[in-house]
């Protein structure tokens, strides 16, 4: 989103009978994803801001549809749960955004060499990525039971008994940080790939440059592969944020919100709204909030990265 | 590509000499050991796979019996490797490979040419255009789904290969990873291909595009993943055999009364496989770097 | 769902493609489309039903359509909306009353065999019969209930009563003396597990510990007034609630994520189970002769049991609403499908398939828990506002169980209830029934 240093203005400016030829070209090209998104995305979403002016249920009922103003999103602001929900996501995404993208960070490093084997390792890195969310949530409810889990054991083996078995996902204390550890390790081959294309794009060049200065491997490292993946930092970390930000399947398998409301999130707590309560026009109340939330979010974002040059 | 492409702080103390390859058994041998411990919780799926009765696998969960098994056996593989009948794996495999191959080619193809035109074109408001698609990745698929089943079923497209494609072609997030990607090319390249009179989709085409193998690589995989993984979607828009994909037919393992968690273990070991060939068949793309060369020249 | 504008915008947009869809609806035979829980087991008795049912009558075609259990309320919501709901429909008892009152269902009296009727079981007609109208909307070969298993080897232990009958069910005082005294037991790490594993989705909550409050004297929401406000926050209701938040606190519970095999888990770790019917299965392949089926206890004056499972309605807009029936007739009476239900140790709905079920005969195993349905069974407010009801009660019972408390939690719970039913107009005409 900030990444772009050359603007076309500043491309010279070729004859006119070009420029239009030039301009329908780019329609051309832009106007299946623009009209795709439109309908399959814009439509249904702008429907939801009249809907969330509404009683709507979800399906439909005797009782006639009415417009309610903004009733549902003053009962959504007064309601403490949904201000529960949005402080447990901002504390989700405030946790798994360096252990995430740490991890795929680092993974990404460690990967991007010539290896012996090269391929099978890549591919151990990337299986918890492609493992289906339900079936993680399996194998991590599992390690995570109370009180003579896999975890729990280690946990117990490596203090010496020190510390007393943890309820992961039952102490309202540890719910959701045991939820960031599960997403971070089933999302980082996400992020890793991502920085795996972003190393692949640094010139080769650059280091051979770097090396015949006599730049150390940790110089080389501070001043050719992080200026290269300025732009990849950027992405990773808007995209990220917002991610974390949509949390749900997770918690909607392992804990439904609880315990205590100690992990509802915002679309958990929409979800519920809508699919299980049927208050279709509050649930969309919800979504249309957490839109311009996490919008914020990004613009904030994207400004303070400008601002400290990331 | 004669030596490290990066060098990670990892080996610097380590003095250069002829104890190089020594090291690089030492640290390869440390890269698997981390690799082993991150995939440790997968163990476990894949030894459940082997147990064949679902009240033994229930029992043993919550323990280290998890990771053990005393006799081994394929029964649960050779129970889904059924291809007629009620539930017809065989057929619900071949319509998510379906569903996958023509939502990854036609949505590298859109997204890669929305991207291209948002970093290089001369389109008015495409700053606009932008902010606007990385808003529409906030949006949640919770809070669209209903809507749109309306919107299909009125469109006749309900139990079709392509309601299930239609919807997830586009998107948002890949739109701005072609962008960033495209945009972190120099702009020299795009400056000399038009001097020589070379059109828009002509730039794209033969000058991006080969360039972008590592970006091509990472939206298969990532829209491969995705498409392969969708299954609320699919749930509400497929009625028949005719269209079901066989993530809808793994989810059903799940049961109201009872798990059944032999052939639910062995089903998503089927399910990964897949996606990890899919995965390692891309991945190479990202090894050669095509970039570097093309700037030189 | 959509705008007036938006359906005409939408319309517009697919008017060529809608034109190509109802060109599919011609043919000779009728079709019924019949919707359920795609379980793998139950996919393929169901299809095998089909099938000989298209035998017998060739004029019908039967297109099954499956969803997964945890997506099933979504594929129905779906259906509903894309104005696709299929002739005949799986769906859990619990919300018959919200799907009637939407007009979705439609009497089924009518359309099945009179001698299936005459089959049922007083519990099986409660779950599918609409309150308003007396009507029955839904009907199944199966019902449900909870029961409490035993760990023989520890009740023998402490000396524990074991009852023979629902008559002669654990009291309170009881109940919670045995509690205390299996806490203390070599080798019992959990007096009794309440199945908090399921979660806070399930309706597990609202289904086994609803009960406890009704036999405590209390209930979801008063149902003659259909008010929350007065009986989920009541005394006798906060009571119930903190006595069970206390058994929590002294660690006689299984925790929530210490799974749902606790019980017969290595070692047995947990001496008591209040669990389903279908828990059986498991636990008797695990422990063999040392378990012991006892009824619900009676935290009052009065026992309370659950009812209601996933039973079969036909849709109000059904254009075969006869051969649904004919359909549903045929699978209530399959030999085969019964057999199947039988390995599923379901829990009998029609009298004639009691007498089939040794299980749930006279003497066998879980005859208790069939005693329970025509003695205690209580149905679950049959009101539209349940999908509310429901909801806000398990997110009560989160908060209670880890801590919170009770009368601030109940009361939120039934203000919430009283909220929907008043924005709902109170969902004549139930506003009415007194």
């Amino acid at each position: 989103m900030t990444l772009q240093q050359t603007s076309a203005a500043a491309l010279p400016r070729p004859a006119r009978r070009r420029d239009r030829q030039r301009f329908w070209q780019e329609v051309a090209m832009i106007a299946p994803a623009v009209l795709l998104l439109a309908i399959f995305l814009i439509t249904p979403f702008l429907l939801s801001f009249w809907t969330a002016m509404t009683n709507q249920p979800l399906v439909p009922r005797p009782t006639p549809v009415r417009f309610v103003g903004l009733l549902n999103f003053q009962r959504v602001f007064t309601d403490p749960l949904f201000w529960t929900s949005l402080w447990n996501v901002t504390r989700f995404t405030a946790w798994v955004l360096p252990v995430q993208c740490g991890l795929a960070f680092l993974t990404a490093l460690l990967l991007h060499q010539k290896l012996p084997m090269q391929n099978l390792l890549r591919g151990m890195f990337f299986l918890p990525a492609i493992t289906s969310m339900v079936v993680v949530c399996v194998i991590w409810g599992t390690l995570f039971q109370y009180p003579s889990g896999p975890l729990n054991q280690i946990v117990g083996f490596l203090s010496g008994g020190m510390v007393q078995p943890i309820d992961w996902l039952g102490d309202p204390n540890w719910a959701m940080f045991s939820i960031v550890l599960l997403s971070a390790w089933q999302a980082y081959g996400f992020q890793m790939i991502i920085y795996l294309a972003g190393l692949q794009g640094i010139p080769e060049e650059l280091y051979d440059a770097a090396r015949i200065d006599g730049a150390s491997a940790l110089r080389r490292f501070w001043h050719v592969t992080m200026p290269g993946l300025r732009p990849t930092h950027v992405f990773v970390l808007v995209i990220t944020t917002i991610q974390a930000f949509k949390l749900y399947t997770q918690v909607a398998i392992l804990t439904q919100g609880g315990p205590k409301e100690s992990t509802e999130t915002v679309v958990h707590y929409m979800v519920r709204a809508g699919f299980e309560e049927q208050k279709l026009g509050y649930a969309s109340a919800v979504s249309v909030i957490l839109f311009v939330i996490v919008l914020l979010i990004a613009l904030l974002q994207r400004k303070l990265l400008r601002r400290f040059d990331v | 590509m004669s030596d490290l492409v990066l060098s990670q702080p990892a080996p610097l103390a380590i003095p250069r000499g002829n104890s190089k390859t020594g090291l690089r058994i030492v640290q390869t041998a440390c890269i698997f050991i981390i690799a082993l411990v991150m995939i440790s919780p997968l163990f476990m799926l894949f030894i459940a796979s082997l147990k064949d009765d679902r009240f033994r696998i229930l029992a043993d969960m919550g323990s280290f019996r998890a990771f053990w098994v005393a006799d081994p056996t394929l029964s649960n593989y050779r129970e889904i490797a059924n291809f007629s009948g009620e539930l017809a794996y065989g057929r619900y495999l071949v319509n998510s490979l379906v569903i996958l191959v023509v939502t990854v080619v036609s949505g590298l193809i859109i997204n890669s040419m929305a991207g291209f035109v948002l970093a290089w074109g001369s389109l008015r408001g495409k700053a606009v255009l932008l902010a606007v698609v990385v808003a529409l990745y906030v949006i949640p698929q919770e809070s669209i789904i209903m809507p749109l089943v309306v919107m299909m079923s009125r469109a006749g497209l309900t139990d079709t290969f392509a309601v299930q494609i239609l919807p997830w072609v586009a998107s948002p997030l890949y739109v701005f990873l072609f962008y960033q990607f495209f945009a972190q090319l120099p702009k020299e390249l795009y400056e000399a291909a038009e001097m020589d009179g070379a059109s828009a989709f002509r730039i794209y085409r033969s000058i991006y595009m080969p360039l972008s193998l590592p970006a091509l690589a990472t939206v298969s995989i990532l829209m491969g993943i995705e498409s392969w993984n969708q299954y609320l979607w699919p749930t509400l828009v497929t009625q028949t055999d005719y269209a079901r994909p066989i993530s809808v037919a793994i989810a059903t393992f799940f049961g109201q009364d009872s798990i059944y968690w032999d052939r639910a273990m062995a089903a998503s070991v089927l399910m990964m496989i897949p996606v990890l060939i899919l995965y390692l068949a891309f991945q190479r793309w990202f090894v050669s770097s095509f970039v570097g060369s093309a700037v030189k020249g | 769902m959509t705008t007036y504008l938006g359906n005409r915008l939408l319309s517009a947009l697919f008017a060529s493609s809608a034109l190509l869809w109802s060109a599919g609806f011609v043919e000779a035979k009728s079709v019924i489309h019949v919707m359920h829980q795609g379980d793998p087991g139950w996919v393929k008795a169901y299809g095998d039903v089909a099938k000989r049912f298209e035998e017998a009558n060739p004029d019908i075609d039967v297109e099954m359509i499956y969803a997964p259990h945890d997506a099933y309320n979504e594929k129905f919501s779906a259906a509903v909306m894309a104005k696709q709901l299929p002739d005949v429909m799986e769906l859990d008892a619990p919300f018959l009353a919200n799907y009637v009152w939407s007009g979705y269902l439609q009497p089924i009296k009518p359309l099945v065999d009179k001698d299936v009727l005459d089959d049922m079981t007083g519990s099986n007609i409660a779950q599918g019969t609409y309150p308003i109208d007396k009507d029955l909307y839904a009907i199944g070969l199966t019902d449900s209930s909870v029961v409490l298993y035993g760990n023989k080897k520890y009740l023998e232990a402490i000396g524990a009563r074991i009852p023979k009958s629902v008559d002669d069910a654990w009291t309170r005082e009881e109940f919670e003396g045995y509690l205390e005294k299996l806490s203390k037991l070599e080798g019992v790490k959990w007096p009794i597990d309440t199945f908090r594993g399921y979660g806070i989705k399930t309706e597990w909550i609202t289904y086994a510990y609803g009960p406890l409050l009704e036999s405590a004297g209390c209930d979801l929401i008063d149902r003659k007034a259909w008010k929350a406000s007065g009986t989920l926050d009541s005394e006798a209701c906060v009571k119930a609630l903190t006595m069970m938040q206390t058994w929590v606190k002294n660690g006689w519970v299984v925790p929530t994520s210490s799974g749902t095999n606790q019980f017969y888990a290595e070692g047995q770790p947990a001496a008591l189970a209040m669990g389903g019917h279908w828990f059986y299965a498991e636990a008797a392949a695990a422990m063999k002769d040392s378990i012991v089926v006892m009824p619900l206890p009676k935290i009052g004056d009065k026992g309370v049991s659950p009812n209601g499972t996933w039973i079969w309605g036909i849709s109000a807009s059904s254009e075969n609403p006869e051969a649904a029936g004919k359909f549903l007739s045929f699978l209530l009476k399959d030999k085969d499908y019964r057999d199947y239900a039988k390995t599923q140790s379901a829990y009998p709905g029609l009298k004639s398939f009691a007498a089939e079920s040794p299980l749930y005969a006279e003497g066998g195993p879980l005859a208790v828990a069939f005693e329970q349905a025509s003695k205690t069974a209580v149905a679950r407010p049959p009101h539209p506002a349940y999908p509310t009801i429901t909801s806000a009660f398990m997110q009560a019972v989160d908060k209670i169980f880890n801590g919170g408390d009770a009368q601030e939690a109940l009361t939120a719970a039934a203000k919430k209830i009283d909220q929907d039913i008043e924005d709902n107009a109170g969902y004549p005409p139930f506003d009415e029934q007194q």
